[in-house]
């Protein structure tokens, strides 16, 4: 390793070291009780323990599939929606005041509502996922659309390009950054809300299993989970941001 | 037609909304829950009139609005701090970035193990996300600042201080604010998140009561208050933006 490597990444690493190290001084000495929070080494042991046990991959592949299934169908009807709205006058006209007043409302204050009347259950939480994360989209979609540089439609219109070809191969791309930057912003909403259905609904997943688990003091297995959800928002993040260089390449850094 | 066309938005809600209210009287949907939307407007003003809708609201918006500033406040002095000190910024940011994606539904559990059901854990969490947006954009404001200023804040040999407030800040500012109107939007939402977890008051629990005690026309009633309250918070925002920078007013 070079010196400016060492540089760059070792403050970074002693602060994760201290802050593990004095979490563990603090918790196994009894400054904090340690019952409400145990020891990073013992966590760590708990998790691997979870991790083992069959009991395992099925909260995981719950939560995940709803969250991705929910995630994928707002994003292909936020940008089928947005483009529509941001080309047509009479398409937005229609939807826009609907859109108003949906859009404001905490999305978690309607599940409640949703549970009541479809009943609890997967369909239901699909429902909610899908809520909060379409409407970024199809904001961030209706303005990329809007500010496609007129020269480039009117190119195209040169060219006569159909109107599909039209949206795929210039709307599309031009507004691709701002769909982007919807579709970041509805990620973190997809997985909070997905966890809080599941607290909710109180049936399956981690943000069941993570609420129950604080219930019954199993603190130790509950701080796993935590473990385990941060590690899936780190790795969800990065992975964004590298089909982000793949898809934008001309956005840099 | 050119005004219908105009108007056909509001045509479109005005139509589902009777819907519903059809729905309901006429027993299309064979549910108990389904109440009609003049009952909903009925519980809305009940609730209005008995003052409890007004002291749900008062509690959520309150709570909501200390932690707001908290963690706005200890965001721009971390981003600052971040900011002009490379080093700082190297020893924190592996720390900031393994708990910014942490979903804030999962942290509650583990908090109300410490910090209780009431006020106090609410306002953590509210300070905990709107902590994050301010700190990065503060952050990235403060590093993009220009040469061209820096250089002329030493030619004028500004003290440390002097830099700080006549230089950095302003220039900074546009992106604070833009942290600061992402984190309002956040807030609303994590105190609603927070009371249906944990309980014992506000707006988001008591929708989450009446819909465990099947009482559906005070829930939605909550529902569409709290949907009013959104709506304005976000006209506020944009008012806000408007105001505090106006060059960027034309988009």
């Amino acid at each position: 390793m070079n010196s400016a490597a060492v540089r760059r990444y070792l403050p970074g690493t002693l602060a994760v070291l201290l802050a593990l190290g004095g979490w563990e001084i603090l918790s196994r000495s009894g400054v904090v009780n340690r019952a409400l929070l145990p020891p990073p080494s013992v966590v760590l042991d708990t998790l691997f323990v979870v991790m083992k046990s069959r009991a395992f991959l099925t909260p995981l592949a719950h939560t995940m599939t709803l969250m991705f299934a929910g995630y994928a169908i707002a994003c292909v009807l936020g940008v089928a929606f947005g483009i529509a709205m941001g080309r047509s006058e009479a398409i937005h006209n229609l939807f826009e005041p609907l859109a108003e007043m949906i859009r404001p409302i905490p999305k978690p204050a309607l599940i409640p509502p949703l549970f009541l009347f479809f009943g609890i259950g997967v369909k239901t939480m699909l429902i909610i996922v899908v809520l909060a994360a379409f409407f970024p989209v199809l904001i961030n979609t209706i303005q990329g659309v809007r500010w496609v540089d007129v020269t480039l439609v009117n190119t195209a219109r040169t060219f006569r390009l159909s109107q599909t070809a039209l949206t795929l191969k210039v709307i599309l791309p031009a507004a691709l950054p701002m769909i982007m930057t919807g579709m970041r912003v509805s990620l973190g909403l997809a997985l909070t809300l997905t966890i809080l259905a599941e607290m909710l609904a109180g049936e399956s997943g981690i943000g069941y299993l993570i609420l129950d688990m604080q219930r019954a003091f199993q603190i130790r297995q509950m701080y796993a989970w935590v473990v385990v959800l941060a590690v899936i928002g780190v790795a969800l993040n990065a992975l964004f941001e590298w089909v982000e260089r793949r898809a934008l390449p001309w956005r840099g850094q | 037609m050119k005004k219908l066309l105009a108007i056909s938005g509001l045509v479109l809600v005005a139509f589902l909304l009777l819907l519903w209210e059809a729905s309901a009287r006429l027993g299309w949907m064979e549910s108990s829950n389904w109440p009609p939307f003049s009952a909903v407007l009925i519980a809305m003003w009940d609730g209005v009139k008995s003052g409890e809708f007004p002291l749900l609201v008062g509690e959520t918006l309150s709570l909501m609005l200390i932690g707001y500033v908290a963690g706005c406040a200890a965001g721009v002095v971390m981003g600052l701090l971040l900011g002009l000190s490379s080093l700082l910024n190297r020893f924190f940011s592996p720390l900031i970035e393994t708990f910014r994606p942490i979903p804030i539904a999962a942290i509650v559990p583990p908090l109300i193990l410490f910090l209780g059901v009431d006020a106090a854990l609410k306002i953590f969490v509210v300070a905990f996300s709107a902590f994050f947006p301010v700190l990065i954009n503060t952050l990235g404001g403060v590093r993009d600042r220009s040469e061209v200023l820096r250089q002329t804040a030493r030619t004028f040999r500004l003290s440390p201080l002097a830099t700080l407030w006549k230089i950095v800040l302003p220039s900074a500012l546009p992106a604070i604010f833009a942290g600061l109107r992402t984190s309002l939007g956040i807030a609303l939402v994590v105190t609603i998140i927070a009371e249906m977890i944990a309980g014992s008051s506000g707006i988001g629990y008591f929708i989450v009561q009446a819909q465990y005690a099947m009482q559906p026309a005070p829930m939605y009633a909550g529902v569409v208050w709290l949907a009013i309250v959104g709506y304005l918070l976000n006209r506020l925002i944009l008012k806000i933006e408007r105001y505090s920078l106006p060059w960027h007013g034309a988009s």
